[in-house]
């Protein structure tokens, strides 16, 4: 593994270049916090705490749209997948590099999330540390699930109406802003396929809204595995 | 010192791009040069480790291609045709994660990156994002990268397409301030022609053609080209014009007659040969 890679990586394509790029931080904000606006107003406050349970679920989840769409055009626009593939960085150094440049991106929208539950009253040391946990698996498999979107993408245009898809599916259909037992016990089990379903859930048992359904975690670390794991062999690297 | 042995490559849909090329490269820069298709870019990739070829192998400073691909990768630099820097960073920054892909610690990039940006004239727009910079300049880059990186063998794809002429004799000074072999490939016969000590003539997936300039010129000496729509004896048709190599101290006459006359370059190899570089 580079880890120089990743790390050098993470710096200047993350940390570094935040401050040119500001507008992005407000972009990562905008679906989640519009969604929280939306529940709140149209359940008068009632579904607000699901909302913010479910926040950072969402920001982890629509940076993740924005990754398969940023590894998208560093390989067919920048060709710098290209330019990578011929030293000894390796595709999950490469992967990991874009993970950890993408967390100073989404890491004020979780702070913003962990303020507002403050605020209403909601935060406790033992959500705070199973958020973080959550946010961990969720990130390595939505990643890894941009990872491979991405590289299945002919035309660089391809990954807008892929990326739209691919966020919706993470944020809207499974529970990350409402209760999960709204929904069918079939359809919570469909919708799990998708990540960001078992963190919605655990959160809201984390949150004391739900009851908490462990086995949830159990489907998040598979997915996180099996995810990574399918990134690693199906994702195209060096091309054949 | 590299050895090509046999290389083919057919992709998927049956397109054959390499056709079983061999040959060996032991000069400081090499030009590939061939009309588009030829297989150049398909070449330079499978031996910057890129693309796998269908069969065949390499050697590159005694590594073996497909044995020793992790061997090849720490000692070649390999810049893809139409490469961008990453345009939200700035060039400093682009040249240093590039060294830390090549494992370089924190100080040791540094340095190697403010030596390259200097000696390939980026320093003062070291911190400019990459996005505000000139074409030329963002090409420059890369070649700070491959300086900095210290390679032994360096593939550059195409280095200054779409460039000003400025701009490609800037490039052209950076390509020959770099310390390991290059291996280049162009459209441009006069880049070629300017920078390389050996060129290798590619059509449709075969090498018809190697050695140095001289070399590779020799029959052509004491003649120049004449383009006219005018047919004459022994011409070659290029397009809609007709080419045809006459004695240069006959040449003044052609003039007279509207007809354009140019210096003997490399791409009279293939009309010679009748590929016709516009097809």
């Amino acid at each position: 593994m580079n880890l120089r890679y990743v790390a050098g990586y993470a710096w200047f394509a993350g940390v570094h270049s935040v401050k040119e790029n500001y507008p992005y931080l407000i972009a990562h904000l905008a679906l989640p916090l519009s969604l929280i606006f939306i529940v709140g107003v149209l359940s008068h406050g009632a579904l607000l705490p699901f909302a913010l349970a479910g926040g950072t679920v969402m920001a982890i989840a629509s940076d993740g749209a924005g990754t398969a769409q940023e590894l998208t055009y560093l390989r067919l626009e920048y060709m710098y997948q290209d330019f990578i593939v011929a030293t000894k960085t390796g595709p999950i150094d490469y992967m990991l590099g874009e993970i950890f440049a993408g967390l100073p991106w989404v890491t004020p929208s979780i702070i913003l999330y962990f303020a507002l539950d403050a605020v209403y009253g909601m935060l406790t040391l033992y959500n705070l540390v199973m958020t973080l946990i959550v946010s961990v698996l969720l990130v390595v498999s939505v990643s890894s699930l941009a990872f491979l979107l991405s590289s299945r993408m002919k035309h660089a245009r391809l990954i807008g109406p892929y990326s739209l898809i691919f966020s919706y599916a993470m944020t809207v259909l499974p529970p990350t802003f409402y209760p999960f037992n709204y929904l069918p016990r079939w359809l919570v089990t469909t919708l799990a396929v998708f990540p960001t379903t078992p963190a919605a859930v655990l959160e809201q048992g984390f949150f004391g809204l739900e009851p908490t359904a462990w086995y949830m975690l159990g489907i998040l670390a598979l997915e996180a595995l099996v995810y990574f794991a399918m990134a690693r062999s199906f994702t195209r690297w060096r091309e054949k | 010192m590299i050895e090509v042995k046999d290389i083919s490559k057919r992709y998927g849909d049956g397109t054959v791009a390499l056709g079983g090329v061999s040959f060996s490269i032991d000069k400081k820069i090499t030009s590939i040069i061939g009309k588009n298709g030829a297989g150049k870019t398909t070449l330079l990739r499978i031996l910057s480790t890129q693309l796998a070829p269908s069969s065949g192998t390499a050697l590159i400073n005694s590594h073996d291609l497909i044995k020793n691909a992790d061997e090849i990768r720490k000692i070649i630099v390999s810049v893809p045709q139409e490469a961008k820097p990453i345009q939200y960073i700035s060039a400093s920054d682009f040249v240093r994660m590039y060294l830390s892909a090549r494992g370089f610690g924190i100080s040791e990039a540094k340095a190697a990156a403010e030596k390259a940006l200097r000696k390939v004239g980026l320093w003062e727009f070291r911190d400019k994002l990459t996005a505000e910079l000139s074409g030329g300049m963002k090409r420059k880059v890369f070649v700070a990268t491959a300086l900095a990186s210290d390679a032994d063998v360096i593939f550059l794809d195409e280095p200054t397409t779409g460039l000003d002429p400025f701009s490609r004799i800037e490039i052209w000074h950076a390509i020959k301030a770099l310390r390991g072999q290059v291996i280049l490939t162009t459209h441009y016969m006069e880049e070629a022609q300017a920078l390389s000590d050996d060129v290798i003539m590619m059509d449709r997936g075969k090498i018809l053609s190697k050695g140095s300039v001289n070399e590779l010129l020799k029959g052509f000496d004491g003649l120049v080209r004449v383009e006219g729509r005018k047919r004459r004896k022994m011409a070659y048709k290029v397009g809609d014009v007709y080419v045809s190599y006459v004695d240069r101290r006959k040449a003044a006459k052609f003039i007279n007659e509207g007809e354009i006359i140019r210096p003997i370059m490399l791409d009279d190899l293939f009309i010679k040969r009748g590929v016709n570089l516009e097809s």
